[in-house]
């Protein structure tokens, strides 16, 4: 039974593709071209604004380091965002630590969060792609 | 900013993105319900730590 319902409103294998795909490069965008566009909205303003905010607080994009096991993990996350990620990358933005201002460790968890979401949000986008879900 | 601000405006943005990704809730009225409980409880949340955290001795 749950097989059909998956079988029924499931989207090609293209078009589910596409769609994480874009998930992944812009918050909201997978759900844009599954045509969600109230949840896409709202998920692209809200992690930008997310993504923005951390930057403003002196927060800072994560880069391995050796020593430091958990800026593993904060990479991965601010990978997450996707293309504000790799704008910044490409740019130098937001790289620099600034622990001294008091808001950085603030502005860091927004940005950990804000990639996290995205990745949850891109696998939402898979979900309602293969038809997993409305 | 405040700690306190930035704990409302934390909240107020994962309460609005997981309202949005719910998979529990169909109905726009249901996820945006979902949207205010997970927003009210990390705010709660965060005054009951604070709370806690206030009788601690530094």
């Amino acid at each position: 039974m749950q097989q059909e319902k998956i079988t029924e409103s499931a989207s090609s294998p293209a078009r589910t593709a596409l769609a994480s795909l874009a998930a992944l490069v812009f918050p909201g965008l997978g759900h844009l071209v599954l045509g969600r566009w109230g949840r896409g909205l709202l998920l692209a303003l809200s992690l930008t604004a997310m993504f923005v905010l951390g930057l403003l607080m002196k927060g800072h994009i994560f880069t391995p380091v050796a020593e430091v096991k958990l800026s593993y993990v904060y990479t991965v996350l601010n990978m997450g965002m996707g293309l504000p990620y790799f704008l910044c990358l490409a740019t130098g933005f937001g790289f620099t630590p600034q622990d001294a201002i008091q808001t950085a460790e603030y502005g860091n968890t927004f940005l950990a969060v804000t990639g996290a979401l995205n990745l949850l949000a891109a696998m939402d986008a898979f979900d309602i792609a293969i038809g997993r879900k409305q | 900013m405040t700690h306190f601000t930035a704990l409302v405006v934390f909240s107020g943005l994962v309460g609005i993105a997981f309202g949005a990704l719910s998979s529990e809730h169909s109905d726009t009225r249901e996820r945006v319900l979902y949207g205010l409980k997970v927003f009210g409880s990390f705010v709660g949340i965060g005054f009951g730590i604070a709370w806690v955290l206030y009788f601690l001795p530094r």
